[in-house]
């Protein structure tokens, strides 16, 4: 049975290889030109990896030619985006925008990915976000200090601006009917593997989930381009040997408090810096729909992380008393891009290429707007997905997505550097956050995502009064002071724990 | 007569002896009036006790050498009022510590009257060790809201430089005869006739910045981390071009 059904399925294949064997040598790979519109059974059939086909393709790959970018496809580009949150949805959006065939693969639909859930202004207007999957609006943010001084940053807001908190799975899914609703392909699988033979197509191997399948079924999808878009723990980074990166543990509880209480988290968030805290990252309190999220996070002492989760919550005690914890999650957060990002047609978007950035640990954005540009790149490259695209479309989405935002990460990286390194450090960061100039320059950068340089005037007066913060924090710091110092480069890389 | 019945009266005997008891008894007359004198000088003029004296310092002087204040307002039962530099309740208390911010009055020098700086800094230096040791709850109701910036600067210049810069100056003196004999041997030119030449003057630019920037022998380590740390992140994020021709730059 199962052999009379692989013979049709050979006979299907062979029967547009002879039709296209006298047309131009540089086609399409034999067997895999299956129509999308067609959603017949024998689909997947025709797509099993059964021996049979695999020996009618050999025997005709010997007619196939790798295909080079820029040649004319007589179908449309085929790509695969392998994870569906914020940066694989935005990519398979523009893809589908632009005429190119794009599969999305998600393992989970209802997925919850723990995270902070800030986004700023910026990205609403960008990405047409309606104010439905937003839940609050954060105007106020405090900042508190080993010594508790506290600073109200927010007062250079107007009433336009502020920052968005959501729920990643309503975001996640808002993101993923648009894309689909736009024509992209979302399948419901886990990415398990991926084949290429030399330049050509690439043979996606994925378990499908169907309608309420606990075990998925093996499937496989050929397509011309692969875009990792699976997050921290990558696969496909893996798969491409994409290299290491650095990453913080982010550890969340998120208590459910008492009404007076959540009334003050209304619009504020608060961020708490401190040794006992985190030694090279902050504690936060941020405010979700019905509930707060206190976390923290670090990089160098991994370990220790509950330790610092209890000390962040001894901090906001008071504020979060008769709270309840209705749940606990914890993810990695990358610290900076893997060494390579692309290989052949495979390329990295979000967090699985390690677009985060220092200091505030910022990735939602950043994640969007690259799977947006990788899509873009594609789609100028293969002119609306007529034509073949690969390693260089993927290098100029690398090279636009690197120099555009370049100077944003560069100055969160050293503010990061000076400000994170110590207790007197974060007590000076702190008390610079008190001027009104170092609140606007913050949140013009973060809101709209350009680096403005401001009056020169000011920034000479802010370094001033920065080099004079950091002296006198430092000079008050007891000579018995266990206070750790934490540097930043790659010596520390291997002390970290 | 009556002199000598009133004596007599007394039981003192009217003879030689007499004369002279008179007198004594006179001078016992005038010693007892005196005696009630000297008994109310006394209770007026007693010399008084090492307590009331005092040391060999007198008044403020003195003053300006009692106990820290901690112990001060113990010994005198806290009536300048309350806790010192303390973690009561989970709370950091002290008297001069009002509102968030501390009270500069209550920093009075006792000679002149003006803010003393450097118990302000002290203070200061000590709560944020109690809170780094202990971290406390930040709450609404307490807030901290003292920014060391309301000390002046020539304060903490003072305090934390002039010292250093003492030494420093004295090394930097130093250096600069040992380099200026070691040239004028190598070259014959004298001390004055050194300034003239760019040379001369680039060396004694890089001496002195040199010790101001390289204090202790481990500081060559700590600036060759601080290169590494600028540039690591740079490093990391050209990592993807590496050997690879970047699009922007054809």
């Amino acid at each position: 049975m199962a052999s009379a059904i692989a013979q049709q399925a050979v006979a299907v294949c062979s029967a547009p290889a002879q039709r296209q064997a006298p047309r131009a040598s540089a086609k399409a790979f034999v067997g895999a030109s299956v129509q999308r519109k067609h959603a017949f059974l024998g689909r997947s059939i025709v797509q099993s990896s059964s021996k049979q086909q695999q020996g009618a393709s050999r025997s005709a790959a010997l007619k196939v030619f790798a295909v080079r970018d820029g040649t004319p496809l007589d179908r449309p580009l085929r790509v695969a985006v392998i994870g569906g949150g914020p940066s694989g949805a935005c990519c398979a959006e523009s893809l589908a925008k632009g005429g190119v065939e794009a599969f999305l693969i998600e393992r989970k639909m209802d997925n919850c990915k723990p995270c902070g859930g800030a986004i700023p202004i910026c990205m609403v207007e960008e990405f047409d976000l309606p104010m439905e999957i937003i839940d609050r609006r954060v105007t106020k943010m405090k900042m508190i200090s080993p010594s508790n001084r506290e600073v109200d940053v927010g007062k250079t807001l107007n009433d336009k601006e502020w920052i968005g908190m959501c729920r990643r799975e309503v975001f996640d899914d808002f993101l993923r009917k648009r894309a689909a609703k736009l024509g992209a392909n979302v399948i419901n699988g886990l990415y398990m593997g991926m084949e290429q033979q030399g330049d050509g197509p690439i043979t996606l191997r994925y378990n499908k989930y169907n309608e309420g399948d606990k075990v998925g079924t093996p499937s496989t999808l050929e397509v011309d381009v692969v875009i990792g878009a699976d997050g921290a723990n990558s696969r496909v980074a893996k798969d491409i040997d994409a290299g290491e990166y650095d990453y913080a543990i982010a550890f969340q509880e998120r208590i459910r408090i008492p009404e007076d209480k959540m009334e003050y988290y209304k619009d504020l968030a608060e961020m708490y810096v401190g040794d006992d805290v985190s030694p090279d990252f902050y504690g936060w309190v941020f405010p979700k729909y019905d509930h707060v999220a206190v976390g923290t996070g670090t990089v160098v002492n991994k370990t220790a992380i509950k330790q610092y989760q209890q000390a962040t919550r001894d901090r906001a005690k008071v504020k979060t008393e008769g709270g309840q914890i209705i749940r606990v999650e914890a993810h990695p957060i990358p610290e900076h891009p893997r060494p390579r990002r692309v290989k052949g047609r495979v390329t990295l978007v979000g967090d699985a290429a390690g677009y985060v950035t220092k200091c505030s640990g910022e990735g939602i954005y950043f994640a969007a707007k690259s799977g947006r540009m990788a899509g873009e790149a594609l789609v100028k490259a293969s002119e609306g997905g007529k034509k073949m695209a690969g390693e260089r479309a993927l290098r100029n989405y690398l090279d636009e997505f690197d120099r555009k935002y370049w100077a944003t990460y560069k100055v969160l990286d050293i503010l990061q550097k000076v400000f994170y390194r110590s207790n007197p450090a974060r007590e000076a960061f702190v008390e610079m956050c008190e001027s009104n100039y170092v609140q606007k320059m913050t949140f013009d950068s973060y809101l709209y995502k350009t680096v403005v340089p401001g009056n020169p005037l000011d920034d000479v007066k802010l370094l001033v009064d920065t080099v004079g913060s950091l002296l006198r924090s430092n000079a008050l710091r007891a000579k018995d002071s266990k206070s750790v110092n934490v540097s930043f480069g790659s010596k520390s890389n291997e002390e970290k724990v | 007569m009556m002199l000598a019945s009133s004596l007599r009266a007394v039981g003192v005997p009217t003879t030689l002896a007499n004369r002279a008891q008179k007198r004594s008894v006179r001078c016992e007359v005038s010693e007892n009036g005196a005696g009630a004198s000297t008994a109310t000088l006394e209770k007026k003029d007693r010399k008084p006790s090492p307590l009331q004296r005092g040391g060999t310092l007198q008044g403020a002087a003195a003053a300006g050498k009692d106990a820290s204040d901690k112990f001060k307002s113990m010994a005198t039962g806290g009536k300048t009022g309350g806790p010192v530099l303390q973690m009561v309740d989970g709370r950091f208390e002290d008297y001069r510590w009002k509102g968030g911010r501390w009270d500069l009055s209550l920093f009075a020098d006792s000679k002149t009257g003006e803010t003393s700086w450097d118990d302000v800094i002290d203070a200061e230096m000590a709560r944020r060790k109690l809170l780094e040791d202990s971290p406390i709850p930040c709450t609404n109701e307490d807030p901290v809201l003292f920014d060391t910036a309301e000390i002046p600067w020539w304060a903490w210049v003072r305090r934390f430089h002039l010292p250093e810069a003492e030494k420093l100056n004295g090394r930097a003196a130093m250096m600069g005869y040992v380099l200026a004999l070691f040239v004028d041997q190598l070259t014959g030119v004298g001390l004055l006739d050194q300034q003239n030449s760019f040379f001369g003057k680039v060396l004694l630019h890089v001496c002195v910045f040199g010790i101001l920037i390289f204090r202790t022998s481990s500081d060559v380590e700590r600036y060759k981390g601080l290169i590494d740390e600028a540039t690591f992140y740079d490093r990391q994020w050209s990592a993807t071009w590496e050997g690879q021709e970047r699009p922007s730059d054809k």
